[in-house]
This record gives structure tokens, C-alpha cells and sequence, in this order.
């Protein structure tokens, strides 16, 4: 960075200066702003459009897991269950909003023959609540789950395979029927977002710009939670909890605020992801999915925003093409890509550039 | 009773003396029967309606005590009425090949005799159910296979009210097909229940209920709709007494059933962590291609099912013992490669081993699939894993649950030989208390951690070989239960078999148990809830020794 | 009254007594040594003392009212008990300086931070190092370093576990001069040591500590000519 842009970012103080002087967050954060910038001027076809802003989705929620695996030492092997809360709480808005404007009830609702939308989705057809409702149903699953986690030291790869567990529990609830969210077909035909019609040329833009704007906020304000004060007690945390915790730490607490944090984040990354591509179902609550969430931080690169980001940007672009091209290839590339960055490059595919000396802690994590 | 030649005349002369009075007592049943009045019944045939379905009847009333060679007699009769090859003539009945031939067999005697005149007595609706009832009484009776007799029992079924209790008795006494039996005695029962005659109604309640199951349960339930359960006191408490003692029967063997079924699934839980426990003990990995591992040992017992099939047709039944060592080595080999290949380089990573051995299981699914396919393998089950023996009311032992038991169980002992026996075994247990004080005795603790993946990938293939007769074999069986197993490990406590153990039971009986209360998710809500809260006090597991940090 | 009294502590692992029915007091401004054989339980003692290890029964008492037993570690720590580990135990993924801060613990404002970080920086001699990354540092840095963390918080209990263990007779010097510097009235401070020559140059007294039980308690001196303890040494 040059002294120039050095002397423009002054007012913003220390943290902020800092948290902007990493080159690779700063980048990212400049190139999705641009893209969303181009995508108002002079969008490409929709099928771009809407891949463009998938991806953007799942690289926030590759973030929000990185905040716990990198900054803190937590792996979740379950964080599929809080992008799921916000994608079903989305799809809950869409449908009740849908049915409120056009007066027709969701196809899941008529075929359990009910006669209305049940008693909790009251108020869901307004958005704001359900936004909130959503963030605050993550954080809350997440608060009640840690606590019972952080507070009897559950950590490692215990706390990995119980965060598995939860997501599996989770599955095997949605998946019945008279549950109010769809049952295994789950939630789609959305109609309407707010008032436009779902899949207008308009609507998907707009989407995939809110998408990557959130992207850029997220890596913006998760880089200034790193950099600051909070995020050295977390490298801390991840590298010796018991020395933290006898400095007069309370790491219970800092552990938890994190992970609830982490978990909202992928509530937020699930809320942008639904409307992108139509339908909500239980199979995102699949443990191979949440495991596969830290496959992309571990091949972009744990305990580095940038990192992940691209991870989860480049597993998934080669998923949407390979899947598609050699559908049966595409399993054994993803294995041989895990193997490969595991064993050669352990700091994932950001050693290839060596953007920085190895950290140490990778050889000492326990 | 090797050679009775070398004993005592004495004995021998007791012995046949048995014989004689148990083939008189045995015997004597036919031979005593009532012989039918053939004539009087050809007539009978012969006569008007009426007279046919007097003929009829009286052959389904008195069929439990005729003989065999009057059975047959009156069934090419009566085959013969309800095919129109019976003629009448006044001379006596005459019996055609076909029907109108010119000549045909005289019904009694069996002499060839032209006859001139065809008649064939013609069946009304009445006289030829009475007719279909009469026949299908003998084909019960002597029917030369187990599906004409069933045929025959489902004719007397439709009119099962006229049909004597002591038909149906001989029928079941004589009858050889189990199942056949089975539903012969059924039918007796449920006849009697219904039986004009209460004194023989209530001997039937006691005879169900003796024999308690949910079927008996049921239809005890349905006589409480009877007139007679108002009406006869008498009747009234045979009936309670007799659906109370069924209902505590039953119970009893529901939870006998629960018990069983629970235990068979701790057993299928304990193969599938033991694995998992020393290596996690061991190590601090935890393996996510155990599940896959499982699977590969269920195909490896494919192929040596198919082996058999190919090589040694005649001892195919035997091909699952077979497998037992075959599919331990080859997915020992498996997990030793895994383990030099790959988890060698991640034990100080635990975390990256979690992503590494998810990558292997990813591998190994989409590796069998695209090589085998990825529909459901077809086995042959051999006689020692199909069907059970009732025990107690609906409670079945049945061979293939007994069979995962028993394999677990055995797996256990011998797991537990080998880490308290062998050289190898106290070289573990060194490594799982102490790393570093065992390489500094200098235990090639690589080598070891080597062997032990070996050992606890091989118990995951004779979990395949165990589920293979209960599960069906796919290629993404091992992601069904792996969560579970997982659990398992967690409550049990960081390499302990002894905690595996007691863990795979309380989880599998905790599963089983509450399932039937409130469905299988809740079920395995309860079952995670717990563990949580379990962990709350017992942050490492039931059985880990508090260790200083 | 007394900085910290340990009455009747038992700790077991499993069937093995690390602990058995231990008691000490140590005064505010008195530097205790506690020595002993290995597995003596010296190392479980302050594992005890500073909230890791939960005892099977006895107290701890800080300053006569708080019984650290029934504390958190986090809540021991903010009592004012510092503990340095046997291992040195800081944040490889941390500079120097952000070490320090971290050792000043939650409660001192931001403000006082940077006097209190460069005081400390002064004291342990680790000023030039102060960007560096502390996983980068040399052994006997470390070892300083965290001296300096727990002192960042003016500790009123001050437990260090064997810190010149690995260290050149420099280093050792050096830290025993440190240590010297750390007395004060208002603070106690309890050493584990296995340096005989160390542990005369720094402590008023000594606990002689033997398969979970005390042995001896008193001087150094005291300690050379007692015949038991000469027993558990060898002549030492």
C-alpha cells in the first residue's frame, strides 16, 4: 500500500488501518464491491448473474467458519445447521409473503391439507422480522449448543464429531413431514420478492449484488474482529486455552460470543443463498455438507479471511462446472484436491503463492 | 442307538414290544374311523338336490374320522359330480373319463361298463358349494403336496362354520408344512371361537390364550363385541381372564423383543466404534472412513460369497465364515495403506485428519460405486441366519440378529485378547497412556500406531461381515449408522473397550427403547440431548482416567 | 495473616494419590521453594492452587477469605495469582508486545496498558524483541517472557514451575535476579525447582515435598542437614 492511501485511511485509527493493510482481505473486498458495481452497470446472462452471487454465498459462510476453525481452534463439523436456519427462515418469508400478496397457499401446506399457514409463521411475510428472526434463531441454537460445548470444555475433535451429531439430528427432523417446513421436498416455488416477481432479470441482479456487497461488509468487519484486541485473545485461545484462561480470561465466554457470532454469519450466508436458487430441503443439512464447508477454508487456506473466500469460491466454481461435465469425476477430484492440500500444502492453496512464512501453531495444534 | 444287534434279546424284545404298542396307539385312529357307506353315499351323489347335499355334508362331518382309501373314493366321486363325468344309471353310479364317453367305470367296483344312458346329475348353486366344501375337505385330508392341501383348506375356510373341530385337528396333526400347519391351527382356533357350543367356545378361549401373540390378542379382543359377552357370566370371565393373561404375555415379550432387538444393535454400534475407539485412543484420529471401511467389508463378504458360488457351489452355505478373515485382512490392508499413505503425515493435525479421512471415505464410496454400481448386493442367506424360533408371545429369536451377537461378542473377546495377550497389545496400551515415555523405551511407536490402524480398520470389516444379514449392502451403507458410532466413542470415553461396550448398549438400548415411544428422530434427539448433557458432568467420557495436564 | 494456606489438600488421579492431605502457609512478601523427587506432586500443587486440577477434598485460602477450589481459573487469576508453567506457555502466533498485553489481563484499562507493557519490557530485558513473534523467540526468551506475562498483572501469588529448567548458567543467573527483583511485601511468591544452587539463592524457605506428602518444612539449611530428606535425595 502506498503512503498515499496510508495517509487517506488515517481517520479511520489503528484497528481499522490495520485490518485494511491486508493486502489479500482488501483485495477481495475491492473486487467483489467492483463486481457488484458492474453487475448494476452492465449485468451478463442471468445463469453468470446467479452463479456470481452463489458463490458469493457460500464464501460468506466459508468466513463465518473460518472465524471459529482458524481464529479459535473450534472445527464444526454442523455449521450447515445455521446456514440451514436462515435458508429455511428465508423460504418461511418468501412463501408467507407470496401467499399474502396472491392469496394462494404453498403447495406443501395444501398437500399436508391444512387449511392455513401454521400458528409460527405469524408475521413472517414481513421482512424484517424474519431477518431478524432468522440471525436470532441461529444465535440462539448456537448460544444453547456452545454453552452446553464451551462451559464442560468439549473441544477438539470431540466438539467436531458432537457439532456432526447436531446437524445429523437436525436432518433427520426436517425430513419429516409434520414438522410445518416442507418435509423432505422442502420449501419451493417461491413467488414474489418483496412484490417483484422471483427470477425477473432484476430481481437476480439485485440479488447477486446484495450478495456480494454483504461478502464485502463481512470480510471487512470479520478482519477488523481479527485485528483487533478480541481477535489476539482468539489466536491465543486457539494456541493455549489453559494459558489464557489463568491469565483471568474467561475463554467460556469469548469461545461462545464467537461462535454465536459465526453461527449468525452463516444464517446471513443462508438467507442470500435460498431466494439465488429457488429451493430450501433437508439435504443441506447433510453432514457431508458441513464437512465439505471445511474443506473449502481448508483448501483456500485456514486462519486467513482471504483465504477461505477463495477456498470456497474455486471448490465451488470447479463444483458447478465438473459437476455438470463429468458428474462421476467430480468426487474423486474434491477427494484428491482434500488429500493434496492436507498433506503438501497445509496452509492450503495459498501456500503456492507463500503469502507468509508458515505459522508455527499449525505444527503445535492439539 | 448305534447297533442294536450287540444288545440283550431281553431288550430288544421290550424294545419291539414299544414299538408294536406305539404303532397300535398311533395307528389305531384310522383304523377304528367309521367306515363310509359307499353305496348309500353314491346314492346320495346320485339323488336330488337334497339328497347331494346330504351326501356332501355328511362326508365333511364325518371327514375327521374316515380312512384314507374312503377319503379317495369319495373324492373321484365328487370330482367326478362337479365335472359332469358322473352318470346314474339305474344299474349304479358309473364314472366317465371325460365328459359323455361311451363307456365308463362302475363308482364301486371299478369294472369298465358300457353305458347307454349319460345323465349327469346337474349342480345347483347350493349343492355345489356343499359339493366344493365336501372336496376341498378331502384335499385337505389327502392332498399329495403341501399347495393342493392349502388349496383345499382355503375352500373349507369360506364356509368354516360347518366345518368340524376334528377335521381340522387331523388335518393339523398330519399336516408336515410348518407354515401350513400353522394356519390349520389358526383356522381351528378361530372356527371353535365361534363355535355354537359354549362349553368349547371357552375351551378355545383357554387354548388361545395358552398360546399368547398379538394375533391372539386381537381376536380375543374382537369376541368382546359377542352377544354372549353380555349374555353368559360364565362366558364373560373366560374372556377376561383369557385376554388378561394374553395382554401380560404379550408385553412380556414386546419388551423381550425391545431387549433383543436392542442388544443386536449395540452389537452392530460395538463392532463399528471398537474400531474407531482404540484408534481414536491411540492416535487422537478419528476415522470418517470408518463407515466406508464397514461397507468394504460387507462387499468383501460379497465376493467371497461369489467366490463359492463360482468355485464351490456345494459349501456356499459356509461362505460367510469364510469372509470373516478375508474381509478382516483386506480392509486391514486398506486402513494400513491409509495410514502410511496419508494419516502418517497429520498426528500432530487431528483436525486435518478429520478432512483427510473424509476425503478417503468420499473416495471409497464414489470408487465402489462407479466399479460395482450402486444398487443393493443380493446374498444368499444361508439356513443358519434365516428365520428364528419363537420364543415367548410375538417375541422371535431370529437367527440373524443372533448371529451379530454372537459375532460381536466374539469380537470382543478376541479384541480384548489381543490388547491384554499379545506382544502387540501391550505395545498399544503402552502408546494410548503414554507416547513419549513408550518411544523412549523404545517402542517403534509408528510402527505401532500402523498396526493398531491395521487392527481397527480390520474390526470394521467383520462389522461388515456381521451386518451383512441384517442391512442391506450399498455403497453408502456406512454413512447410515456412523453418527452413532461416533457418539458411541464420545460417551464411552478415550480408548476404552470397556467404555465403548457400555456405551454401544446404552445407546443402542436408549435407541431401541425410546423409538417405539416416540419415533426413531426423536429418538436419536434424546440419545444426542443426553450425550450433551452427559458430557456436561463427565466432560471425557464415561471410562478416561483423570490424567494430569 | 497469610498470603495462601493450603489445609489437608488430597488429589487423586484415578487409584494413584498425587496428593495426600498437604498443607502449607505461605506469608505475603516470602518467596517459598517447593522441591522434591519427581512425582512428588509438586507440579499438581499449583495445578491445584491455580483452578486446573480439582481437588478430592482440603482448601486453598487466598488471603483468608477466598477459597480458590470453589474457583474458575479465569476467576483465580483475577484474584491476583499468576502461575508460570513448567513448559513455557506463551502465543507462538503473538508479537512480544501483544503477549504482554494479553498478560495484563481483562481488568486493566487500555489506557495503562502501555506503561505497564513497557515497564515489563524494561524488567525482562525483551525490549529489542518486542515486534517479534513470541513462537519465534529462543528458549530461554520464552521462559522470560512469560515471567513477564504473569508479572504484567502485579500478581499478589506468583507461582513459577521450574523456570530455569533447560537454561545455560547465564540464563539462570539471569532469572534468578529477576526473581529476586520480584519481591515485595505484597506478594508472594512460591517456586517449584529442582536447583539446589537456585533455590538458596532465591527462597526464605523450603517445603520438601515426597510421594504426596510433606516432608520437611523450613530453611534451606535446614533442609541440607535433615536426614530424611537427605534419604529422598540421595545425598543431594
Amino acid at each position: 500500500m502506498s503512503g498515499a492511501v496510508q495517509t487517506a485511511l488515517a481517520p479511520l485509527g489503528g484497528p481499522a488501518r490495520r485490518a485494511l493493510r491486508d493486502p489479500l482481505v482488501a483485495g477481495l473486498v475491492g473486487l467483489c464491491l467492483a463486481a457488484a458495481a458492474a453487475l448494476l452497470v452492465a449485468p451478463p446472462a442471468p445463469f453468470l448473474v446467479n452463479v456470481l452471487g452463489q458463490l458469493a454465498a457460500f464464501a460468506i459462510l466459508a468466513v463465518a467458519l473460518d472465524l471459529v476453525w482458524g481464529y479459535l481452534g473450534i472445527l464444526s463439523l454442523g455449521h450447515g445447521l445455521f446456514f440451514a436456519i436462515g435458508g429455511y427462515v428465508c423460504a418461511m418469508h418468501l412463501l408467507a409473503h407470496g401467499a399474502a400478496v396472491t392469496g394462494v397457499l404453498p403447495d406443501f401446506v395444501q398437500f399436508m391439507g391444512w387449511k392455513s399457514l401454521p400458528a409460527y409463521w405469524f408475521g413472517l411475510d414481513h421482512a424484517p422480522y424474519a431477518f431478524v428472526l432468522a440471525l436470532a434463531v441461529a444465535g440462539l441454537v448456537a448460544f444453547v449448543f456452545g454453552l452446553a460445548s464451551f462451559r464442560s470444555r468439549v473441544n477438539g475433535v470431540y466438539f467436531s464429531i458432537i457439532s456432526q451429531a447436531l446437524v445429523y439430528v437436525a436432518m433427520l427432523l426436517m425430513y419429516r413431514n409434520d414438522t410445518g417446513l416442507g418435509g423432505n421436498n422442502g420449501m419451493t416455488g417461491f413467488p414474489l420478492l418483496f412484490g417483484w416477481p422471483m427470477g425477473s432479470p432484476g430481481v437476480v441482479t439485485g440479488l447477486a449484488v446484495a450478495a456480494l456487497v454483504t461478502l464485502a461488509a463481512v470480510l471487512t468487519g470479520t478482519r477488523l474482529l481479527v485485528g483487533s484486541a478480541i481477535g489476539r485473545r482468539m489466536l491465543a485461545c486457539r494456541d493455549d486455552e489453559t494459558r489464557l484462561r489463568t491469565l483471568g480470561y474467561s475463554t467460556t465466554r469469548l469461545k461462545l460470543g464467537i461462535w454465536c457470532l459465526s453461527a449468525m454469519i452463516a444464517a446471513l450466508a443462508g438467507i442470500l443463498y435460498v431466494p439465488q436458487v429457488g429451493i430450501i430441503n433437508p439435504r443441506v443439512l447433510a453432514p457431508d455438507l458441513s464437512i465439505e464447508i471445511a474443506v473449502w477454508v481448508a483448501i483456500g487456506g485456514l486462519g486467513r479471511l482471504g483465504g477461505a473466500v477463495i477456498g470456497a469460491v474455486l471448490v465451488n466454481g470447479l463444483k458447478f462446472w465438473l459437476s455438470a461435465a463429468m458428474p462421476d469425476a467430480w468426487p474423486f477430484i474434491l477427494s484428491g484436491l482434500v488429500l493434496l492440500v492436507v498433506l503438501v500444502l497445509p496452509n492450503g492453496l495459498l501456500d503456492l503463492v507463500s503469502w507468509r512464512p508458515r505459522p508455527t501453531w499449525l505444527g503445535g495444534q492439539r | 442307538m448305534a447297533d442294536p444287534g450287540r444288545r440283550s434279546p431281553k431288550v430288544l424284545l421290550a424294545l419291539s414290544a414299544l414299538l408294536t404298542f406305539w404303532c397300535l396307539a398311533v395307528c389305531a385312529v384310522p383304523a377304528s374311523a367309521a367306515p363310509l357307506d359307499r353305496a348309500r353315499f353314491t346314492a346320495d351323489l346320485c339323488g336330488d338336490a337334497a339328497g347331494q347335499v346330504r351326501g356332501a355334508e355328511s362326508l365333511v362331518q364325518a371327514g375327521g374320522d374316515l380312512a384314507a382309501d374312503d377319503l379317495a373314493y369319495a373324492g373321484r366321486l365328487l370330482g367326478a359330480l362337479a365335472e359332469r363325468r358322473l352318470a346314474c344309471p339305474a344299474e349304479g353310479a358309473v364314472l366317465f373319463d371325460r365328459p359323455g364317453a361311451p363307456e365308463g367305470r362302475d363308482a364301486l367296483t371299478g369294472a369298465v361298463r358300457p353305458v347307454a344312458e349319460t345323465r349327469a346329475p346337474v349342480l345347483g348353486l347350493r349343492q355345489r358349494a356343499a359339493v366344493e366344501t365336501a372336496r376341498g375337505t378331502v384335499a385337505l385330508l389327502t392332498g399329495p403336496d403341501p399347495a393342493s392341501r392349502a388349496a383345499g383348506l382355503s375352500v373349507l375356510e369360506r364356509r368354516i362354520a360347518t366345518v368340524p373341530a376334528a377335521l381340522l385337528d387331523r388335518a393339523r396333526d398330519a399336516e408336515t408344512d410348518a407354515s401350513l400347519k400353522g394356519t390349520i391351527a389358526g383356522l381351528a382356533q378361530a372356527a371353535a371361537l365361534s363355535s355354537p357350543d359354549p362349553a368349547r367356545r371357552r375351551a378355545a378361549i383357554a387354548a388361545v390364550a395358552a398360546s399368547p401373540s398379538g394375533t391372539a390378542a386381537a381376536r380375543l379382543e374382537a369376541l368382546k363385541g359377542d352377544p354372549a359377552y353380555a349374555s353368559d357370566p360364565a362366558f364373560r370371565a373366560a374372556l377376561d381372564a383369557g385376554l388378561a393373561q394374553v395382554g401380560r404375555a404379550v408385553a412380556v415379550g414386546n419388551a423381550l423383543a425391545i431387549l433383543y432387538n436392542g442388544l443386536s444393535f449395540a452389537s452392530i454400534l460395538f463392532m463399528a466404534a471398537a474400531g474407531l475407539a482404540i484408534i481414536f485412543g491411540l492416535m487422537g484420529v478419528i476415522n470418517l472412513a470408518q463407515g466406508e471401511f464397514i461397507m468394504l467389508g460387507a462387499y468383501a463378504t460379497y465376493g467371497v460369497q461369489e467366490a463359492f458360488r463360482r468355485f464351490a457351489p456345494a459349501q456356499l452355505d459356509l461362505y460367510l465364515f469364510a469372509a470373516i478373515p478375508v474381509a478382516f485382512l483386506a480392509v486391514a490392508l486398506v486402513g494400513i495403506a491409509v495410514e502410511a499413505l496419508i494419516l502418517r503425515h497429520l498426528y500432530k493435525r487431528p483436525l486435518m485428519s478429520l478432512l483427510a479421512t473424509w476425503a478417503v471415505s468420499l473416495f471409497l464410496v464414489n470408487l465402489v460405486r462407479v466399479g460395482v454400481g450402486t444398487q443393493n448386493l443380493q446374498f444368499t442367506m444361508p439356513a443358519y441366519v434365516s428365520g428364528g424360533i419363537p420364543l415367548y408371545a410375538d417375541f422371535v429369536i431370529t437367527w440373524n440378529r443372533l448371529f451379530a451377537i454372537g459375532f460381536a461378542a466374539a469380537t470382543l473377546a478376541l479384541t480384548l485378547l489381543i490388547l491384554r495377550r499379545t506382544p502387540l497389545g501391550l505395545d498399544i496400551r503402552a502408546v494410548t497412556q503414554n507416547r513419549d515415555m513408550a518411544a523412549c523405551l523404545g517402542l517403534p511407536t509408528r510402527r505401532i500406531d500402523r498396526l493398531a490402524f491395521g487392527l481397527g480398520s480390520g474390526l470394521a470389516g467383520l462389522a461388515g461381515v456381521a451386518l451383512c444379514p441384517i442391512y442391506s449392502v450399498n455403497p453408502g451403507m456406512g454413512s447410515g449408522f456412523i453418527v452413532d458410532s461416533f457418539m458411541v466413542v464420545v460417551l464411552g470415553g478415550v480408548g476404552s473397550l470397556a467404555g465403548t461396550l457400555v456405551a454401544a448398549l446404552g445407546v443402542g438400548g436408549a435407541n431401541v427403547l425410546i423409538e417405539p415411544i416416540s419415533g426413531a428422530v426423536a429418538a436419536k434427539v434424546i440419545v444426542l440431548v443426553g450425550i450433551i448433557l452427559f458430557l456436561q458432568r463427565r466432560p471425557e467420557g464415561l471410562f478416561a482416567v483423570r490424567r494430569r495436564r | 495473616m497469610s498470603a495462601l494456606v493450603v489445609e489437608a489438600l488430597t488429589v487423586a488421579f484415578g487409584r494413584f494419590t498425587a496428593l495426600d492431605a498437604v498443607s502449607l502457609a505461605v506469608d505475603p512478601g516470602e518467596v517459598r521453594a517447593v522441591i522434591g523427587p519427581n512425582g512428588a506432586g509438586k507440579t499438581t500443587l499449583l495445578d491445584v492452587i491455580s483452578g486446573i486440577t480439582k481437588p478430592v477434598s482440603g482448601r486453598v485460602m487466598l488471603g483468608d477469605t477466598l477459597d480458590l477450589t470453589k474457583c474458575s481459573e479465569a476467576e483465580i487469576a483475577r484474584a491476583g495469582v499468576r502461575r508460570k508453567f513448567q513448559k513455557p506457555s506463551v502465543f507462538p502466533a503473538l508479537t512480544v508486545r501483544e503477549n504482554l498485553e494479553i498478560g495484563c489481563g481483562p481488568a486493566l484499562s487500555p489506557g495503562e496498558r502501555p506503561a505497564r507493557i513497557a515497564s515489563v519490557l524494561g524488567e525482562t530485558g525483551l525490549a529489542p524483541r518486542a515486534q517479534a513473534l513470541a513462537g519465534s523467540l529462543a528458549h530461554g526468551e520464552k521462559q522470560w517472557l512469560e515471567i513477564g506475562m504473569v508479572l504484567a498483572a502485579e500478581p499478589a501469588l506468583l507461582l513459577l514451575d521450574e523456570p530455569v529448567a533447560g537454561l545455560s548458567d547465564a540464563e539462570t543467573a539471569h532469572t534468578a535476579a529477576l526473581i529476586r527483583g520480584l519481591r515485595r511485601p505484597d506478594r508472594a511468591v512460591v517456586v517449584i525447582e529442582h536447583d539446589m544452587g537456585f533455590v538458596e539463592a532465591i527462597a526464605d524457605r523450603v517445603t520438601v515435598l515426597h510421594e504426596g506428602r510433606t516432608l520437611y518444612e523450613g530453611s534451606m539449611h535446614g533442609a541440607r542437614g535433615d536426614a530424611r530428606v537427605i534419604e529422598v535425595f540421595l545425598g543431594r
